[in-house]
């Protein structure tokens, strides 16, 4: 039914409240898109149609409910029992009897599949014990794993849509756009420009037609925090954008989303329609006089349109391509009318500093970072996943305890922050604290929230050749620097990895990498060298390996590489057989194996798995005395 | 009016103008290849990156396309330090790789010192900049025949699904509009051949020129709404008979036709 | 000159109307229009471009300059089993450029290709989210996460 006062909305509030609290027993099974692909959707049904079966619903009180990402991915399937706060990992749907049987029959805990801790190996119960979530703050996430995203009443609850009612009826636009301003909150999409400021002068900017963007184009490969926070709380970021719209005075709003998040898509509708149908969109909002419509705009997979005027022209029905931005989007954007973008996180940053206050959210972070920032951890490490903590965290402390340190405890090498606009960082700046101006400091950026943590099997000059590549093929071409610039860039790095490095090309890389930072069209240009002007600050040694000794020290350039088997050790467990692509290893079980040169592709993959440590690996061409094995590294 | 400096000097420029045009109203030459008074500026070669700074900026500058940047009061533009000409030479080494055998390319290159590409050359050279001047003007005129196909590196000027555009009138301003020839046309007293489409030609009644196609009179013809028959007569024979006109009105409505 | 991409097939443009009805008939509703027509066609086939044309009022020339633009749309036909490999950078770095490789090997096509028989179509897509299970393929939708080369022969069975 339609809200029509704040006193309704109160009511409805209080109503939702009661519904929750009356469930004595939650099941909350998340389908978020790294669940459902671990089997989730199988997991929450097969509770559903046990419950029914044996008729648990009606005389214990037992709900199960699909909730959005809770982060923790890479433990997927996840199921959360309330209110005891139980988390069962890796669920599959053949545990649920068990579940039922035990936790909710009996009030017993399933060992199993309980989360352990990958160091100490010993399990937790409870998901507020997990390291991995007891080191987090969450605020843009605050709801995230806690509600059904397609249930409005949930999310109402647990407080969504609270800051929105402040705003309109207890604060004047000026005075919203004050209360985010105290809040110091910056850009969560990267760039980190005040919001305050964006607001502020979309607000004065002239004519009665104006929009709020959000940008959900989360395209920085290795980020998923934006696609979380819109398949998991998809209505902290409506809030947040009517919030928005009413400090600038507009009333047509997009939510601008990459086509690659299918799910996020489908709940951000299912938000919006639910939000219409209670009067918290449209005419009138909550009987406030405020009208307010939002409408989805599904990219078409471009990487550039994550920039403003690129997403803008997606919007229109164009191709992506960047404008000069010497006039800004809050005067002429979208349609060339005045226009605020803003971030995922950072429009669901907004309802909760309205709800709390701008000062509460100036209290995390530092001085001039303030608030929470999500990210995603993932690559070579333990517990991969989506993480929200202050501002002013260290590296280390975000890698190594909510991280649980590296995968099989190999060598830390390396943290990628900010995607293909970013850099990479070496272990010497772990214990930096990261905010925006020390992530730039250093070479790298804030970016998506992307945290790609490296070992010491990345090949530092391989990772600036993929970045590289990822940016050639999405580069829009409409300038030279970019179009070309990143083909020959490429190309030089092509070289490097197979072997045809030449002195000088560090010198060529230093000089094209300043043409392309001064003379690109917009920031995927200009930023385009930062992966690489950071590898090469801080892994110069590879870079003159490749270029001088033909090798790659990770083992990872293929052309440069061979492996063998040191007999030694070798215990013919035969796993290197199972995972070689090629047939490329010959040995019986129990016995000494051997590669086979002239099948080998060096693709590594029975390096990573053996457990004796015997495989090496050398420069193609064998110079003996540049053999990098385990030992040595 | 905007008071600027640039290069040292004063310069005054009207509102709402870009500083490439208050450069060359000051007689200060910047290099640009996808500029042209007859389309809005697009910013795509970045040959014509200047520096600006303020007074009250404490030093810091920033380099923008001049072709884009709005004259400001006060603004001082430098289009001659050392990184602007630095970056215009990655520029042209780029380009001249893209397109090591146009003249255009070579020529604007030898201005700043570069006489091979210090990158790899275009296996496939083209004379293609992509400075995007010929599907703007196409744009322009209404017709909006040719647009770009694929992206990055791949990017290139196509008709759609690179067949006979509809769309074309024959009209040719692409073609003429190309600063390197990279667009080809045939064009004889019967028939013009553009992006593999022939088009028959109307011949002037008076002079017997062929000089539009018999697209390009019907699309004026529908633009203006006038009988196609308007469009047939050639520009020349049109000023002549405007001359004749002229000459008559002076003349008085008892005068002699002139000759 | 290149070479003509119109494919030539009779297509039924009756799906076209359906998805025409769901927006406003102007230039913003393209990309959106053209989405909902790779997903009912598996492609863009031209006679649906160049009446996607006719009915927004853009331009063809502009309609297939975002046909191309934008890599969720292709003009060609795909396999009945599309294998998306994902690349962002936690799959690259847990081994993705090795599974392209199999899957190569295999099947003999690289990103982008589709085998003469159209059965198979092997995309990159730069990165689905899902980092926390890298590498990730998709194969017709259907997420599957820590694939290694050797697993790589299980999705190819064809299906449907």
């Amino acid at each position: 039914m339609r809200i029509a006062s704040r006193q309704h909305f109160e009511e409805a509030v209080a109503a939702a409240r009661d519904r929750r609290e009356a469930r004595t027993r939650d099941i909350w099974v998340c389908c978020g898109t790294g669940c459902l692909a671990n089997g989730s959707a199988a997991v929450a049904e097969a509770f559903r149609s046990r419950i029914e079966a044996e008729g648990l619903q009606t005389g214990l009180g037992v709900y199960t409910k699909t909730t959005g990402c809770h982060g923790f991915c890479q433990r997927g399937p996840l199921v959360v029992i309330q209110p005891e706060g139980i988390l069962y990992t890796r669920v599959q749907a053949r545990d649920v009897p068990e579940i039922l049987e035990k936790t909710i029959g009996r009030g017993e805990v399933v060992e199993r599949l309980l989360y352990r801790d990958p160091n100490t190996r010993t399990p937790v119960a409870r998901y507020e014990e997990i390291p991995f979530y007891r080191h987090q703050t969450r605020i843009a996430m605050r709801n995230i794993g806690r509600l059904d995203p397609g249930d409005l009443d949930d999310a109402l609850a647990l407080g969504a849509y609270g800051g929105l009612v402040r705003a309109l009826f207890e604060k004047t636009p000026e005075e919203v756009i004050e209360e985010v301003r105290k809040a110091g909150l910056r850009g969560r999409g990267g760039a980190g420009f005040s919001t305050a400021r964006k607001w502020a002068a979309a607000r004065k900017a002239r004519g009665d037609r104006k929009f709020v963007l959000c940008n959900g184009d989360e395209g920085d490969p290795g980020a998923f925090k934006d696609r979380s926070i819109l398949e998991g709380d998809p209505h902290s970021v409506l809030e947040g954008m009517i919030i928005g719209a009413y400090a600038v005075g507009a009333h047509e709003g997009y939510i601008y989303v990459r086509d690659e998040y299918p799910l996020a898509v489908v709940h951000v509708q299912k938000a919006i329609e639910d939000a219409r149908e209670r009067g918290l969109l449209g005419r009138d909002i909550l009987g406030s006089g405020f009208d307010f419509d939002l409408r989805v705009s599904r990219g078409g997979g471009a990487f550039v349109c994550g920039e403003s005027s690129a997403l803008m022209r997606s919007i229109e029905g164009k191709v992506g391509e960047p404008r000069a931005k010497y006039i800004h989007a809050s005067d002429r954007g979208l349609f060339d009318l005045p226009t605020v973008l803003n971030n995922v996180e950072t429009w669901a940053d907004v309802g909760a500093i309205l709800t709390h206050g701008g000062e509460w959210f100036a209290a995390y972070g530092t001085a001039k970072s303030r608030g929470t920032k999500a990210f995603s951890l993932v690559g070579k490490v333990k517990n991969t996943g989506l993480i929200e903590l202050p501002m002013g965290e260290s590296l280390r402390r975000i890698i190594f305890d909510i991280g649980g340190g590296i995968l099989k405890d190999r060598p830390f090498k390396a943290v990628q922050t900010g995607g293909p606009s970013g850099g990479c960082l070496p272990a010497d700046r772990l214990d930096l604290p990261v905010d925006y101006e020390v992530l730039t400091e250093n070479g790298s950026m804030m970016g998506s929230g992307g945290m790609i943590v490296m070992d010491d099997r990345t090949c530092m000059v391989d990772v600036a050749r993929y970045f590289l590549k990822f940016l050639s093929e999405e580069s829009c071409g409409k300038c030279v620097p970019c179009r070309e610039g990143l083909r020959q860039m490429l190309h030089i790095f092509d070289d490097l990895c197979e072997g045809r490095g030449r002195p000088g090309d560090i010198e060529r890389i230093e000089r094209l990498a300043r043409g392309m930072q001064l003379g690109s069209l917009c920031e995927l240009g200009k930023s385009a060298p930062n992966p690489v002007l950071s590898t090469l600050r801080y892994f110069r040694d590879e870079y003159e390996a490749h270029i001088d000794r033909k090798a790659c020290p990770a083992g990872i350039c293929r052309t440069l590489t061979t492996y063998r088997i040191i007999e030694d050790p070798c215990t013919g467990c035969h796993q290197c057989t199972k995972v070689c692509p090629v047939e490329a290893i010959e040995g019986r079980p129990r016995q000494k194996h051997r590669i086979l040169p002239e099948k080998c592709i060096s693709c590594g993959s029975c390096y990573d798995v053996c457990p004796e440590n015997c495989i090496e690996f050398l420069p193609r061409g064998g110079r003996e005395e540049a053999i990098h094995g385990h030992a040595d590294h | 009016m905007a008071t600027l400096t640039i290069d040292g000097r004063r310069v005054e420029a009207p509102a709402g103008t870009f500083l490439l045009q208050a450069c060359r109203q000051a007689g200060v030459s910047v290099p640009t290849l996808c500029d042209h008074p007859a389309v809005e500026p697009y910013g795509g070669c970045r040959l014509c990156v200047v520096d600006v700074t303020r007074p009250e900026w404490d030093g810091w500058r920033k380099m923008v396309v001049s072709c884009l940047y709005p004259v400001e009061d006060g603004l001082i533009v430098d289009t001659r330090s050392d990184r602007v000409i630095e970056t215009r030479r990655v520029v042209l080494d780029l380009l001249l790789a893209r397109s090591p055998r146009t003249p255009l390319i070579q020529r604007l290159a030898r201005e700043y010192g570069i006489e091979r590409t210090s990158y790899e050359p275009n296996p496939e050279p083209t004379d293609c900049i992509l400075c995007g001047l010929c599907v703007r003007i196409c744009d322009r005129l209404g017709h909006s025949a040719i647009g770009t196909a694929d992206r990055g590196a791949g990017r290139v000027v196509a008709p759609p699904f690179h067949e006979p555009p509809e769309a074309c009138v024959g009209c040719l301003a692409c073609a003429e509009i190309c600063p390197t020839g990279f667009i080809r046309f045939e064009s004889g007293p019967d028939r013009r051949r553009i992006w593999n489409r022939d088009f028959e030609m109307v011949r002037c009644p008076r002079c017997g020129r062929a000089h539009v196609t018999k697209a390009q009179a019907a699309w004026y013809a529908r633009r203006m709404g006038w009988p196609e028959a308007e469009f047939e007569v050639c520009d020349s024979c049109r000023r002549r008979d405007m001359a004749a006109t002229t000459v008559r009105l002076g003349e008085g409505p008892t005068g002699n036709a002139a000759s | 000159m290149e070479h003509s991409s119109r494919a030539v097939a009779c297509v039924d443009l009756a799906p076209l109307e359906e998805i025409l009805q769901r927006y406003p008939r102007e230039e913003p509703s393209l990309i959106q229009v053209l989405q909902d027509v790779q997903r009912a066609y598996h492609y863009l086939p031209c006679e649906v471009l160049e009446r996607v044309a006719r009915e927004l009022g853009v331009p063809l020339s502009k309609v297939f300059q975002v046909s191309t633009f934008y890599r969720a749309f292709s003009l060609t036909p795909k396999g009945k089993v599309v294998i998306k490999v994902c690349t962002g950078t936690a799959c690259h770095i847990r081994g993705a450029p090795q599974i392209i490789d199999e899957v190569h090997r295999r099947l003999g096509i690289g990103p982008g290709e589709t085998t003469a028989d159209l059965g198979f179509t092997l995309e990159t897509v730069n990165c689905v989210g899902a980092c926390a299970m890298a590498p990730v393929v998709i194969v017709n939708d259907r997420y599957h996460g820590g694939v290694r080369p050797a697993s790589v022969g299980d999705y190819l069975e064809p299906k449907e």
